[in-house]
């Protein structure tokens, strides 16, 4: 018995060696620098896998083919499976052409580890792109000057209500912050929650609507992006001056605000529990069709009027792998998907409320997505949303702060204490 | 290639020494070779590999995108100042002690109450077992919907009379580590209930007629004869109740992501949103050696109690 033992010791003991020797190598996490294929169909990877903007990206993809310049092939990601794995796509030695994605810091952040592909090329020669607004422009280029990303449709945030509900509790919308917590008390003396929040169940990043606008509106959208790189700190004065504004509100917010997604939230507030919710316009994807009609917004009311007036408005799009094999081909692709034709179609497949980034394309058409491209021309600054103008990585503890916060509001020093500490892991990772 | 040439240079040249091994071939049969080598190589490549590989990236620092950076215990030394590391690790044990505890003691008395043969007692095995079928994350589709707080939970406390008991069940710090263990727990006691029907079908009937002509009452029967018979079965059941808990995550992870602000966070899905959503793949790995560490810790000094007591 005492041979074969020892046998499988050392060859156990070999084989381990033989890993360790090569795990110190270094071989294990090494990128490689190969070149994707150059033949066949562009890949396009996308997360838009909601039904509609699924069929939507599907007609827009068959549209491309049918136009004869080139072909695509569409190969459509769950979300959450795209988010967790776009940087192993990105990094892979046979990556996927063009992805959905997010322009602004989140590009930003792929471009300086040279992970796209430099878009100069399409956006000095598409007759599109050169009459896109100056704000797309730069939301566009990476922080080495390059273009890095074309920009293909955007939404807006805002206090949604029913225009029927408002009509029947005899409110209306209001237009100062005062105003506002008249309307809030006068819902709650009906009975109403008046805030749905909607940030429970797998969403809580809903409820980080509510830090950007308090602190776009108090400190400004110039002071929020800075906070959000990192260049201040959350345990700052001025991000306690956002809370104790929350904190005004807080008493009229929906106790049931932090148990509810939005999508569950999205009913309570059809059905006249909750009086209003501030939210993005992604959100009527999950209301019936029929009471599209009777929903309308309003901005999120200003508190101090010396700040420039901003908006959350997100901008989606395309970025594409600096690895790609076929980059002539992507540079056309990309062109196309600049046109008014293709944002056109696309906004023809989804659910319709979102607004093209081209400024010759028709939206379409109705009275709320007319209101909401005002809306948003309005604004003298535009910011994307926390996750956008920060990090995938840093949403969490966004999420964990806020959902702590709304919970045991008087802990708001420890809260923004741990915060801080939180933040400073990601931004240092 | 060391996995393939390791063994095969060292069998010859063994085999003339060991005197009392020599029965059959001289030389192991190339086939059976092949049978255990390639084998071998596969599980080497898909598992032991990505594991050595995680024990490398638990002493670096990385962000799945740039190179890793070698930063030695660093994530450790990090770690024994993580609070939320901390709280995972108690509510961790806690799931082990609720959860394995309760899926124990509960799986045995429903397999004791089902044991016998009677009329429809197939039905109610049958239905113990169903949720083992489902998978974990649509349960928790299903979980979710009776804890919302108009969810049929709230509702049948509201009929009830006790309404002041209603809560926002998974949202409540103080209620959602517990609220995640039930549909865990439903699901794990017609597992343990198969594992401990399948042993108690293995005792001989003849020890409880001795018992019985012996005037040993029901509980005494129970006590000195089933449980001392059922102690196998009972090494598998821990095995699987450990392994199973310091696995749970699927149920966690959809119904409240380890939330409200860490209040149900377990060490594995701490490890998971570390590394795949705050992108600190060297710490996440670092969380993944230590829940490895204490899942192979228990069962490894388990089972060389088992071996020792069984030699």
């Amino acid at each position: 018995m005492a041979n074969p033992q020892t046998s499988r010791r050392r060859f156990l003991a070999g084989l381990g060696a033989a890993g360790t020797a090569a795990l110190l190598s270094g071989c294990v996490t090494d990128t490689s620098t190969g070149k994707g294929s150059s033949k066949g169909a562009v890949t396009l990877q996308s997360n838009l896998s909601a039904p509609q903007a699924k069929t939507a990206m599907e007609d827009l993809v068959a549209a491309y083919g049918k136009q004869g310049s080139g072909k695509a092939s569409l190969n459509t990601i769950a979300a959450e499976t795209f988010r967790t794995q776009l940087p192993t796509y990105l990094t892979s030695a046979n990556p996927p052409d063009v992805y959905t994605w997010y322009p602004g810091s989140v590009a930003d952040a792929y471009a300086k580890k040279n992970l796209l592909l430099d878009l100069d090329e399409v956006w000095s020669s598409s007759p599109d792109l050169k009459r896109y607004t100056k704000a797309l422009h730069s939301l566009c280029t990476a922080s080495s000057g390059k273009k890095v990303f074309v920009p293909n449709t955007y939404y807006w945030w805002g206090m949604f209500y029913r225009k029927s509900n408002f009509a029947k509790w005899g409110v209306s919308e209001p237009t100062s912050w005062d105003g506002f917590l008249d309307l809030c008390d006068k819902l709650k003396s009906k009975g109403v929650a008046p805030i749905g929040l909607g940030a429970g169940g797998n969403t809580p990043w809903v409820a980080s609507a509510w830090f950007d606008y308090l602190d776009i509106r108090i400190n400004g959208a110039q002071y929020h992006r800075e906070l959000l790189a990192g260049k201040h700190r959350f345990d700052d004065p001025e991000v306690r001056k956002v809370f104790d504004r929350w904190q005004e509100v807080l008493p009229y917010f929906d106790p049931n605000g932090t148990a509810l997604a939005f999508q569950d939230a999205t009913t309570a507030l059809l059905g006249g529990k909750t009086g209003m919710m501030l939210i993005g316009t992604f959100f009527a994807d999950s209301a019936p069709k029929s009471a599209l009609d009777d929903i309308d917004f309003f901005r999120f009311p200003v508190i101090d009027a010396k700040i420039p007036l901003a908006e959350e408005a997100p901008v989606d799009g395309y970025f594409a792998s600096a690895r790609t094999g076929r980059r002539d081909q992507v540079v056309d692709l990309m062109k196309y998907l600049a046109t008014a034709e293709a944002q056109e179609i696309y906004i023809k497949g989804s659910s319709g409320t979102v607004l093209p980034c081209n400024p010759d394309a028709k939206d379409a058409g109705t009275t709320l997505v007319k209101k909401g491209r005002a809306h948003v021309a309005e604004a003298a600054e535009i910011t994307q949303f926390f996750n956008r103008d920060s990090s995938d990585a840093l949403q969490p503890t966004a999420d964990t702060a806020l959902t702590k916060f709304l919970a045991k509001p008087k802990q708001i020093g420890s809260i923004l204490t741990d915060w801080q500490r939180d933040a400073q892991k990601i931004w240092n990772a | 290639m060391a996995v393939l040439t390791a063994p095969d240079r060292k069998s010859p040249a063994r085999m003339p020494i060991s005197g009392r091994r020599v029965r059959g071939p001289r030389r192991t049969p190339p086939l059976v070779l092949a049978f255990v080598l390639v084998p071998l190589l596969a599980e080497a490549l898909w598992v032991f590999w990505p594991a050595l590989q995680g024990f490398y990236l638990a002493l670096t620092k990385w962000d799945g995108v740039s190179p890793p950076q070698f930063v030695g215990l660093d994530n450790f030394r990090e770690m024994a100042h993580d609070d939320v590391f901390r709280s995972a690790l108690g509510h961790t044990v806690l799931w082990l002690v609720l959860f394995g505890g309760l899926s124990a003691v509960l799986g045995l008395a429903a397999a004791l109450l089902l044991q016998q043969e009677r009329r429809g007692v197939g039905f109610y095995r049958a239905a113990l077992f169903l949720p083992v079928v489902f998978s974990l994350v649509a349960t928790a589709l299903v979980w979710q919907a009776i804890y919302q707080p108009d969810g049929v939970l709230n509702r049948v406390l509201d009929a009830v009379g006790l309404g002041s008991l209603q809560h926002a069940w998974l949202a409540d710090q103080d209620t959602a580590l517990y609220a995640v263990i039930v549909p865990a727990l439903w699901r794990q006691i017609g597992y343990v209930m198969v594992l401990y029907l399948a042993g108690l079908k293995g005792i001989d009937p003849a020890l409880y007629e001795a018992a019985k002509v012996d005037g040993a009452s029901a509980w005494q029967r129970l006590r000195h004869v089933t449980l001392p018979q059922l102690r196998s079965v009972n090494a598998v059941v821990l095995s699987v109740i450990v392994i199973d808990s310091l696995r749970s995550f699927d149920v966690v992870w959809s119904l409240t992501r380890g939330g409200p602000y860490h209040s149900s966070e377990l060490l594995s899905t701490y490890m998971y949103s570390t590394a795949f959503q705050s992108l600190r793949l060297g710490y996440g790995s670092a969380l993944a050696v230590v829940i490895f560490v204490l899942a192979f810790g228990v069962i490894a000094s388990y089972l060389v109690r088992a071996f020792r007591e069984a030699d």
